[in-house]
């Protein structure tokens, strides 16, 4: 082995291996952010009454704010760490639970149905975003359970099976199946935000004014 | 293989593996910057929104201060990260998306509008600024997923090797020139514009307050 043989070898270790490292962390730390985002999402009771609960409007705003900017967020951060479900490459080579990139394609979901419509207020778009939580959650935290956890203890059949039915890097064919939905509905979402966007900052400007 | 040979070797892995897992590593947010970028910008209509439920005017000048402050320093983060795809020698030796370059002069441009016009009340220049985000991201998200990332779909290939920027220097090279010479004519106009204007004021007296309250 030469000198650059070596260097090569050790740089393309270095490089695999924080790849790995980096998208097995933001793989495993994205069930926590998904319940998280569920839980504040449902806190939302508890949250007003707390609101009403302060004797000084500054106290209540800055309550609500705090709250409103906290849980969106979270939302925000979980798309952002989710794009890796968005990549071929990085399903193919790592063991990623199946619903991945649907439940990324979800999660853009909620920012448009919070971006079109006021979920805060209008009971029905509340709703529809508290649905698209708990869809996304399920799709995210079952495969990564069963899929995932189960696949890696080598439990012998059924479960071994599952597992891998689960697991993107095991079940290639049905995770590409979803990443082209995923990838389609993001895109078709996203020309949706630009839409609403371009049509109706003029009017809201007009009325913050 | 001898003990100095080994030294010389880690000591090259770690030098050239530091500079590539670095770009490697902003390369693999740049994604995700992006994706921030036009979520701040496009969530616009949400936070006017929420803007006008907060009962003082001390809690919506908080909110929308930390939008806009947030909303541009994550534009302007995207931005100077991505300057690195205007580096000859990343953008036609590294694997990055072939459009990168095209990607931050859009980015670039769209700073420009936020600077030259009044992008929060001027609602033509927001849907210029949107267009150029929207362009850009578009740049930057379309060979990054389709081409870098596809790598392991045969189906895929030619689309692949055509949007990697290493292995597709013909176009890449053109493309770095257009974008390094937009990115030079913009910086001009903005230095331009600024001094031009910045003179103007002082002439007409018009910074006389700001030179009052300064001192």
């Amino acid at each position: 082995m030469t000198t650059d043989q070596l260097a090569t070898a050790i740089i393309k270790g270095f490089l695999d291996g924080g790849e790995s490292f980096l998208e097995g962390t933001l793989a495993a730390a994205l069930p926590i952010f998904w319940l998280m985002a569920l839980a504040l999402h449902l806190a939302r009771p508890y949250m007003l009454n707390t609101t009403h609960k302060f004797s000084l409007r500054l106290a209540a705003d800055i309550w609500w704010v705090l709250y409103v900017g906290l849980r969106d967020a979270i939302v925000v951060i979980a798309f952002v760490m989710s794009f890796m479900y968005l990549f071929p490459d990085v399903l193919m080579s790592q063991a990623l639970p199946i619903g991945g990139s649907l439940a990324a394609a979800i999660l853009f979901g909620v920012l448009l149905t919070k971006l079109v419509a006021d979920a805060d207020d209008d009971p029905r778009a509340f709703r529809v975003v508290s649905y698209l939580l708990a869809l996304g959650a399920t799709l995210y935290i079952l495969p990564t359970l069963a899929g995932v956890q189960v696949s890696a203890l080598a439990l012998g059949d059924p479960w071994d099976g599952l597992g891998k039915a689960l697991v993107t890097s095991t079940n290639p064919t049905l995770a590409m199946g979803l990443w082209w939905i995923s990838i389609i509905a993001v895109g078709v979402m996203g020309f949706v935000a630009v839409w609403f966007n371009l049509r109706a900052p003029g009017a809201s400007l007009r009325r913050v004014a | 293989m001898t003990p100095e040979e080994i030294t010389n070797a880690i000591t090259q892995a770690l030098v050239q593996g530091g500079q590539q897992w670095l770009v490697a590593t902003i390369g693999a947010f740049m994604p995700g910057l992006w994706a921030l970028t036009l979520i701040f910008h496009l969530a616009r209509p949400y936070v006017l929104r929420t803007l006008r439920k907060l009962s003082l005017r001390f809690g919506a000048d908080v909110w929308w201060l930390s939008y806009v402050l947030i909303r541009d320093a994550v534009a302007l983060i995207t931005f100077g990260l991505s300057v690195l795809f205007l580096m000859p020698n990343i953008a036609l030796t590294m694997d990055v998306p072939l459009t990168a370059p095209l990607a931050t002069l859009f980015l670039f441009w769209a700073l420009y509008v936020k600077l030259m016009r009044d992008a929060d009340d001027d609602v033509r220049a927001y849907r210029v600024a949107t267009a150029f985000l929207v362009i850009g991201a578009t740049f930057y998200f379309v060979p990054q997923t389709l081409g870098l990332e596809a790598n392991s779909q045969d189906y895929l290939a030619g689309v692949a090797t055509f949007l990697d920027s290493a292995k597709n220097q013909a176009l890449a090279g053109p493309i770095l020139v257009v974008a390094l010479v937009g990115f030079a004519a913009t910086a001009a106009l903005i230095f331009y514009r600024v001094v031009l204007s910045a003179s103007r004021r002082v002439g007409s007296g018009t910074a006389a307050p700001q030179k009052a309250g300064l001192s």
